[in-house]
């Protein structure tokens, strides 16, 4: 059970404060409800491009980064399709300076043209990093166009291409923040160990006096229903074939949502799932396989990776995956097998409340979904959960005409 | 009216509260610590054995470690990975050069359900033929996989010129998987497993019967041995290229053999280590990436080894900018052996890392892995509170000082890959 207090500032700006007695520290965990979603087709990579500026000072604070070192503390952040965050985590009692840091940067930034274009040179970095200078490292960037035709989920949050990145200008950077960088569409989170009054005065003196914004209308090109198999070859300079099954699922504020995740556990989360212990340990077709659904807050994907091993070609693997799905939607899958799936669920989620930064990040992540509350309740819905409902998902979920299937083949070279 | 040009008063770090873990001796040379006092339902245990990659044939200590829950004559690998997930355990294991480490995670209730199955799986091991047939293939897999990253290319050439000829210094190749045996495999398992366990960690509100019960399903493995670790090595000074065909990037490794814990200069040293590439803030994040923009991330670190230790710094930049980026990286050593770091700089340094020594004891997982980074080298937590004061009493002087001894340009280790 995870305690948390909430209040709301004139200015809009929803407050959690969870208070632990045991930790000397204090985080502070600000969420903005803005993601990769919010870009347009035309100059995408723009929600992470602007977090790395959120750190090159703000319109009081020359440096974001030194005085909260100075203050023994330390700070990140990560951008993904739905969201943005940032937190800082250190010693409690100098928690006010990270609410002064992040209230100046909420309310105005310093939008220096060093910032930028050093910032856009470090994304390219990052870009290539991550994205173009490891094997297999692009199939995101492929694999997105092909499972969305029309909703933002179609680019990654790196961005479509590193022109965009390339091309942004300061006239953007600042569009960008007035429209969605105010109290109104951000979730704050202190945690440590406070009194809630003073958690109010502090939050108050720092926040309080931010002009109050519009909360931007999310309006997104609705993804229509994918009615046929969709299938692409690339070919990469890479060892092994690979091979990226994505399944259309139920966006995060749907009951679907958690059943499409225990079907995925089911099929390929450990070395006790079916697809494991089938395609790898049984038939030794492939040498690595796992199932794993994106988290996303709208439709989202359940996705079935894996590498073939030597010699296995792509349609041996094809049959007898498709095989096992029938199975799981055949047959309804056993109590212990289920109870497996549960006790599993229940343990990752012990030992991820564990640590404050966990505590905090999650419950703006639940505020957002529409109830902090949300945290101590989400194991009911897992638990709800029966056979018979992963068997329906399963037949929803699992068939040729919801499935994008992105092949990577070893090019000779390798 | 608010003052948000100036920042709040900032409070120093009065004390932090270093807790110890329990001892039990499970035999003469094997020690169990516990750690109680863990305020919910979860549980961590640890198993270190003797039996890290400088141990045995090249590859073997790292197929036996990958092959310990393959099965048994009476259970295959499936059935006892199913056991362990009926339980909800998480289990995982690792190895670096000197010790391999098995690690569960569960729930208080399950822990020690899950050690008898794990314990069961190990005692009697069989390396059933597929199954070594497959973890082979599979990693032969991923060699080739690895070897088209220019991080991992570097690492291994660094690793090579940085431990030179001592057995630190062993690299993998390909062919190296063709030398596996079953035969080789078991004779390394019954050496280093079944008679190298040289320590438990038990984090979790468990109460004395458990820890009995595990001191019983563990202490027939109880190490025998005394290794003999090396403490003499001398890296290669100088620069290598790794030729890698297409790529964007260019990895850079650039470090030289240190020293551990226990030597006089090792806390001011991470105070050093830190200006120079272990903070957003750091010299080189400073200059490579926030001021020059060419590359993700670069960072340095100080690595501990049982009688030694080295320093290295790491990076990915962009293909064109290599040269430069390794003038800066030189600039900047230089410039810290040449001129004091203010007072500010210092200042801030100083605070940084009290923030992060808080940090790193706060909560018993946190605080039992900071014990276990001293206990190997016979010092307990007083270590901590000399690294405090060391905080509190450095000077630029000593900095300049360090920088001047230990930070020469010409004594690195150089490599690239791209």
């Amino acid at each position: 059970m995870i305690k948390f207090e909430r209040f709301k500032l004139d200015n809009g700006l929803t407050v959690l404060f969870h208070k632990d007695p045991t930790t000397p520290l204090a985080v502070v965990n600000t969420l903005y409800d803005v993601g990769a979603r919010d870009e347009v087709e035309e100059k995408t990579g723009f929600a992470h491009l602007f977090e790395h500026l959120m750190f090159g000072g703000s319109v009081n604070i020359p440096d974001f980064d030194a005085p909260l070192q100075m203050a023994g503390g330390e700070s990140n952040a990560f951008t993904s399709n739905d969201i943005t965050n940032y937190y800082d985590v250190l010693p409690a009692n100098n928690l006010e300076t990270a609410l002064w840091l992040e209230s100046d940067r909420m309310l105005s930034l310093a939008f220096t043209p060093k910032s930028l274009e050093v910032q856009r040179n470090v994304v390219i970095e990052e870009f290539k990093q991550r994205y173009l200078n490891q094997p297999y490292g692009d199939v995101w960037l492929e694999l997105r166009p092909l499972a969305y035709e029309k909703h933002p989920y179609k680019w990654a949050t790196i961005g479509k291409e590193i022109k965009h990145i390339e091309d942004a200008t300061m006239e953007d950077v600042k569009d960008f923040f007035h429209k969605h960088y105010n109290p109104s569409n951000a979730i704050l989170c202190v945690a440590g160990n406070f009194e809630l009054d003073y958690v109010k005065e502090v939050v108050e003196k720092w926040y309080g006096p931010i002009p109050a914004g519009i909360k931007p209308a999310r309006i997104l090109e609705s993804e229509p229903e994918q009615l046929e198999f969709r299938e692409k070859i690339i070919e990469r300079p890479v060892p092994t074939d690979a091979f990226y099954y994505a399944f259309k699922m139920p966006e995060r504020r749907n009951e679907g949502y958690y059943m499409a995740d225990v079907l995925s556990d089911a099929l390929g989360r450990d070395k006790s799932s079916r697809l494991y212990i089938s395609l790898k340990k049984e038939q030794k077709l492939v040498s690595e396989i796992g199932a794993y659904i994106t988290g996303s807050m709208d439709q989202g994907l359940l996705v079935v990776s894996g590498k073939l091993n030597n010699g296995v070609s792509f349609e041996d693997l094809d049959k007898a995956l498709w095989k096992e799905l029938d199975k799981i939607q055949t047959h309804p899958i056993s109590q212990d097998e289920l109870d497996r799936l549960m006790i599993k669920i229940r343990t990752s989620k012990e030992f991820q409340e564990q640590g404050l930064l966990n505590r905090a990040m999650n419950l703006c992540v639940f505020e957002l979904l529409g109830d902090a509350e949300g945290i101590n309740t989400e194991h009911e819905i897992y638990h709800a959960i029966q056979p018979s409902h992963l068997q329906e998902t399963a037949l929803h979920i699992l068939k040729p005409t919801n499935c994008s299937l992105l092949k990577v083949k070893a090019s000779n070279n390798a | 009216m608010l003052n948000r040009k100036e920042t709040p008063a900032i409070l120093p770090i009065e004390k932090i509260n270093f807790v110890k873990p329990q001892v039990f001796d499970i035999s003469t040379s094997t020690k169990l610590f516990f750690m109680k006092e863990v305020p919910n339902e979860t549980t961590r245990l640890d198993l270190y054995f003797d039996a890290g990659t400088i141990k045995g044939d090249i590859g073997i200590a790292s197929f036996v470690n990958g092959l310990l829950l393959s099965g048994t004559k009476e259970k295959t690998s499936i059935q006892i990975n199913s056991e362990i997930d009926n339980l909800g355990g998480f289990f995982e294991s690792g190895i670096s050069n000197e010790n391999a480490v098995i690690t569960i995670y569960s729930l208080r209730e399950n822990i020690l359900p899950i050690l008898r199955v794990i314990q069961d799986a190990i005692q009697n091991l069989a390396f059933i033929e597929h199954e070594v047939e497959e973890l082979i293939a599979d990693r032969r897999q991923k060699f080739k996989q690895n070897m088209e990253k220019v991080s991992f290319l570097a690492q291994r050439a660094f690793q090579q010129r940085l431990f030179n000829d001592s057995i630190y210094g062993r690299i993998t190749n390909e062919n190296d998987f063709d030398s596996i045996t079953i035969p080789k495999l078991k004779h390394f398992f019954q050496e280093n497993y079944l008679n190298g366990l040289s320590k438990v960690v038990v984090v979790g509100n468990l109460n004395q019967d458990d820890i009995d019960e595990i001191i019983d399903l563990t202490g027939s493995w109880s190490s025998e041995v005394n290794t003999q670790f090396e403490n003499s090595i001398k890296n290669l000074r100088g620069g290598a290229h790794i030729v890698k065909d297409g790529a964007v990037q260019t990895a850079i490794r650039v470090g030289k053999i240190l020293f551990n814990k226990t030597h006089e200069d090792y806390n001011d040293f991470l105070i050093l280590n830190t200006i120079f590439g272990d903070y957003f803030g750091s010299r080189l994040m400073s200059n490579i990436r926030e001021d020059k923009g060419y590359t993700y991330g670069i960072g340095t670190m100080v690595a501990e080894l049982h009688e030694t230790g080295y320093f290295l710094i790491a990076t990915e930049v962009g293909k064109d900018v290599k040269d430069a980026t390794l003038k800066e990286i030189q600039f900047e050593m230089e410039r810290l052996q040449t001129e004091l770091v203010s007072e500010e700089e210092l200042l801030l340094v100083k605070n940084y890392m009290l923030g992060q020594l808080l940090k790193s004891a706060d909560g018993p997982y946190s605080m039992t892995d900071l014990y276990m980074s001293v206990e190997p080298y016979d010092l307990d937590l007083d270590f901590y509170n000399k690294s405090i004061e060391s905080i509190n009493h450095i000077t630029p002087e000593r900095i300049q000082e360090l920088a001047q001894k230990y930070l020469r340009w010409n004594d690195m280790t150089v490599v690239s890959a791209g």
